[in-house]
């Protein structure tokens, strides 16, 4: 999942799925919800806190290129060094200039999805840089060799069994199945590789302009390890995360961890501005910012592109979304899945590589009742269809044209009263043969994409004669 | 309350998925509408509100229909009264989104998405009326319609309306608020997670006891429906229409 | 400064160079706080919750609860922040009393990775969610309140705040600050939540009056 794709085939992915996915997603965001849901009872400015963090980071991308120039100059003056990044291949070879500047050998790395937008991993390998996940579900996931299933918890698929198995395997212990000693086997094999790398990697979850202050959030401490420990720290943050203060900072704080699994913070928070003061302190001597565009910045002419970039990443309407919870992550074809992938995803890489990703999904518009930023994802999707089968200013179609012919002809149909009670009359009458007790069990393709899965009800239309019958001189 | 000297009008809104596959509905729907003392009108030249050309991408088909949708019913000032929350919420959110600001459709556009109704909330909120007067006693579970419930907003009428039948008990439904998988063109691009959603949804409802499932919108009504019977169920799929005609 | 991607953000934003800023959102107003025994009270019940160990002691039953502390936890070795508080209540002192080698703060990275027991003070504490927040520098070293396994907080009831934005307004110009909520945590296997997986596996909090 580490390459930019060129072409989703959510429909062929979510045919393969394995059976055990979305039973194991089902339940991981079964509890998510559950949780969360606790917090949100008990917090009263719960939408006010909803609304202002839409209205902040909707200010925030209008006047991006305000923010981005102080936060270049904050953290430039804390003693960090910036860098800008138009693209996934230029991310890359940036890393990778600072870590042969810096001899590095082995890196850490915090679990970061810009870092696996731009497939870092991949290219610090082929550059014999060693860069090992540390987030447990990472670490396994990463051991596996596979993609993340869910963007919050990218192990929740596998058993502790096949996790058992998998340490044994690739660690060479005896590993049991039971996760509080498979913890400890992780812990044990991950501390000497923190004590002895000589870079750590992350993301960022936000950036603060005011103060050129990254932020990181971690559960498990390794955001802490990884920035703390090796000598350089590098991380990769998408422009998309700029904040502009402390106080807009403290707003999406509120709303982050209780809207991805619950919690009302989660276990660590780091604020770093720049390197460590003195060495005694403890921390990296020198701190990288390489900031990310790769597409984002031609969302900001859309408003509905600028609305997708409000997202914080927390992974709610995934967790919301009964069409991702019956297909998991690998059905959306790059780092980032769920409703958010499906309305990111077609904007970055263009509709053309992404076109079945708008139609993943049944409008239902529970992901939007729940997004901490309120990003209205169910209409974004429906501009994205039309950008799709009609094309817009921003790009596509991407159908060929016998499917507009279609679409063009049926609305004729649907459109010209006479033919439309014309077709209303026949119908029935044509398809009597053919339907029992009130149901068609087979239709003719494409149709019997639904009669595969269930019967279609008959054709019964009556109504125009009927009333026709009970008022026969009311006309409008 | 309804007195003879304010008697109100509503336009019929029948939609393109009722009128082929619920006519009985819509039969029911007027004999209980005009038994309420509303004078109803049929605009005859209505075919389909366009949604299913919208939803996939066709806004341009979409807004032709819309035009025809809009010059349909725009004759008359009254109020329009639909069986469906999402041809409803078609013409309430999006019509306007279909017309450019300061013509005259997006005017026309403006008004219509102010007084068009779907039923149960014509009923609550514009005739202020809970007990229709209907006796079904059975038990029934509610599947709340995603563009119903989140889309229009209403989330409790369906369910007052219920409580006034007289002898219905209503049994609660797990994940009654989920999705039941039908999405229009979904249902046909991606037929395996519709099933998939399908299939939760009637496990849901068998779960519950209930002898029927009632729906306010047709679309989920013919994927639940086929799915019970595919499922060789003998629980019924209703629109709420057919229980608040239901005189026992 | 110009660069080719801020040249495109400021493209796409439909201008030639950055716009005058207009007034950012206003955010909705802090959390208040109750009485200095209730906010302690949430605080030791916020960390509790979160599988922390947490205490409101006075300073005369520190000694008690280090020999305590040193003989479950099993402590062989520890680090501490320097700072006048930890001084006068004489905890390294303590701890040395007990038969526990003292690795400096400042030392390198192994030799406190070596640590089973790191002792910090706070400078702030928010009883809503049960979070330490800790500054850094020379005499407070950032690995003590990571490496080692036990992670003991010595809390003064002047560091409780009621709210993010208040911790936020002093902490803001500091160059690094951590929030601790707990110990080290993680649910991705199986969703079973296991503890100390990278930071401490036990936090333990003594809130004590002067």
């Amino acid at each position: 999942m580490s390459e930019t794709p060129t072409h989703i085939e959510f429909g062929e992915y979510s045919r393969r799925v394995p059976p055990n996915i979305p039973a194991a997603v089902q339940q991981a965001t079964a509890r998510f919800l559950e949780h969360r849901q606790a917090r949100v009872d008990e917090m009263p400015q719960w939408e006010d806190l909803r609304q202002a963090a839409s209205d902040l980071r909707l200010h925030t991308l209008l006047h991006l290129d305000t923010y981005l120039e102080k936060l270049e100059s904050r953290v430039s003056a804390a003693g960090g060094v910036v860098h800008w990044a138009r693209d996934a291949a230029e991310a890359c070879e940036i890393v990778l200039e600072i870590a042969r500047a810096h001899k590095v050998r082995r890196a850490v790395k915090v679990k970061s999805m810009a870092t696996e937008e731009i497939g870092l991993n991949q290219a610090l390998a082929a550059a014999g840089i060693q860069a090992l996940e540390t987030d447990l579900g990472e670490f396994i996931i990463q051991l596996a060799g596979t993609g993340p299933s869910h963007i919050v918890a990218p192990a929740v698929h596998l058993t502790k069994e096949e996790i058992a198995a998998l340490f044994s395997e690739k660690l060479g212990v005896q590993a049991p199945a039971d996760p509080v000693q498979l913890t400890e086997i992780a812990h044990a094999a991950l501390r000497e590789k923190f004590l002895e790398a000589d870079m750590g990697i992350s993301g960022g979850n936000f950036l603060v302009a005011e103060t050129g202050t990254l932020v990181i959030v971690t559960n498990e401490g390794n955001g802490r390890m990884c920035t703390t420990l090796p000598d350089l720290h590098v991380a990769v943050v998408g422009i998309d995360k700029v904040i502009p203060d402390w106080e807009s900072l403290a707003v999406l704080l509120k709303l982050l961890a209780r809207s991805a699994t619950g919690v009302k913070i989660s276990t660590y928070t780091s604020f770093i501005s720049g390197p460590r003061a003195v060495e005694g302190e403890g921390g990296p001597r020198e701190f990288h910012l390489v900031l990310l565009d790769n597409g984002r910045s031609r969302l900001l002419q859309d408003p509905l592109g600028r609305e997708t970039l409000k997202c914080i990443r927390c992974g709610c309407c995934l967790n919301v979304c009964p069409v991702y919870k019956n297909v998991g992550g690998f059905a959306y074809g790059w780092f980032i899945s769920g409703p958010v992938g499906a309305i990111f995803s077609p904007q970055i890489l263009g509709v053309e590589a992404a076109r079945q990703l708008p139609f993943a999904s049944t409008l239902c518009g529970a992901c939007a009742d729940v997004c901490p930023v309120k990003i209205p994802i169910p209409e974004i999707l429906l501009h994205l269809r039309q950008r799709v089968v009609e094309g817009d200013e921003f790009g596509g179609p991407a159908v060929a044209r016998v499917v507009q012919v279609g679409a063009k002809t049926a609305a004729l149909a649907f459109g010209t009263p006479w033919l439309y009670r014309l077709g209303a009359r026949l119908l029935p009458w044509l398809s009597a043969p053919a339907q029992r007790q009130g149901w068609l069990a087979a239709l003719p393709p494409p149709a019997n994409r639904w009669t595969k899965v269930r019967p279609f009800p008959a054709f019964a239309a009556r109504f125009r004669q009927w009333w026709k019958g009970r008022h026969p001189r009311k006309q409008p | 309350m309804i007195s003879a000297s304010m008697a109100i009008q509503a336009q019929l809104f029948i939609t393109c998925l009722s009128e082929h596959f619920y006519p009985g509905v819509l039969e029911k729907m007027t004999a209980l509408l005009e038994r309420l003392g509303v004078e109803l009108i049929f605009p005859e030249e209505q075919t389909c509100c366009g949604q299913p050309f919208y939803n996939s991408g066709f806004q341009n088909q979409a807004r032709d229909l819309a035009e025809k949708w809009l010059n349909a019913f725009g004759r008359s000032p009254a109020p329009v009264v639909s069986p469906s929350g999402s041809c409803v919420e078609m013409v309430r959110h999006q019509y306007p989104r279909l017309f450019k600001e300061g013509t005259q459709q997006h005017a026309l556009a403006q008004d219509l998405s102010q007084r068009t109704f779907e039923l149960t909330e014509f009923l609550v909120h514009q005739l202020k009326i809970i007990d229709v007067g209907a006796t079904f006693p059975h038990t029934v579970t509610y599947h709340a319609s995603c563009h119903y419930l989140r889309g229009l907003g209403l989330r409790s009428e369906a369910q007052q309306l219920l409580r006034a039948v007289r002898g219905l008990e209503l049994a609660p439904m797990q994940d009654e608020e989920v999705c039941c998988g039908f999405g229009g063109v979904f249902s046909v691009i991606f037929p395996e997670v519709s099933q998939a959603m399908m299939e939760s949804k009637v496990q849901n409802i068998l779960n519950s006891g209930a002898e029927a499932v009632v729906a306010c919108d047709a679309g989920c009504l013919m994927n639940i429906g086929g799915g019970l019977r595919k499922a060789g169920s003998a629980v019924r799929a209703m629109h709420i229409i057919e229980i608040l005609a239901s005189q026992g | 400064m110009s660069h080719p991607v801020l040249d495109e953000v400021r493209r796409y934003l439909g201008r030639g160079q950055s716009a005058p800023l207009a007034a950012r959102p206003a955010v909705p107003p802090a959390r208040q706080a109750n009485s200095t025994s209730e906010e302690i009270e949430l605080l030791l019940r916020e960390i509790q919750a979160l599988s922390g160990s947490a205490a409101h002691m006075a300073a005369g039953d520190l000694d008690a609860a280090l020999v305590r502390l040193v003989q479950e936890q099993e402590i062989k070795k520890a680090c501490l922040w320097s700072t006048p508080r930890l001084a006068d209540l004489g905890v390294e002192r303590r701890l040395q009393d007990l038969g526990v080698q003292i690795i400096p703060g400042q030392a390198d990275k192994r030799s406190l990775a070596q640590c089973d027991l790191g002792v910090t003070e706070v400078d702030f504490a928010l009883p809503e969610t049960g979070t330490l927040g800790l500054l850094a520098s020379a005499k407070k070293p950032r690995a003590v309140s990571l490496l080692p396994r036990v992670h003991l907080a010595i809390v003064h009831p002047a560091a409780l705040r009621a709210d993010l934005q208040q911790v936020f307004i002093e902490a803001k110009d500091q160059h690094y600050l951590v929030f601790i909520s707990g110990p080290s945590r993680t649910a991705d296997i199986e969703l079973t939540v296991t503890l100390g997986v990278h930071g401490p596996k036990a936090l333990v909090v003594w809130v004590m009056d002067d």
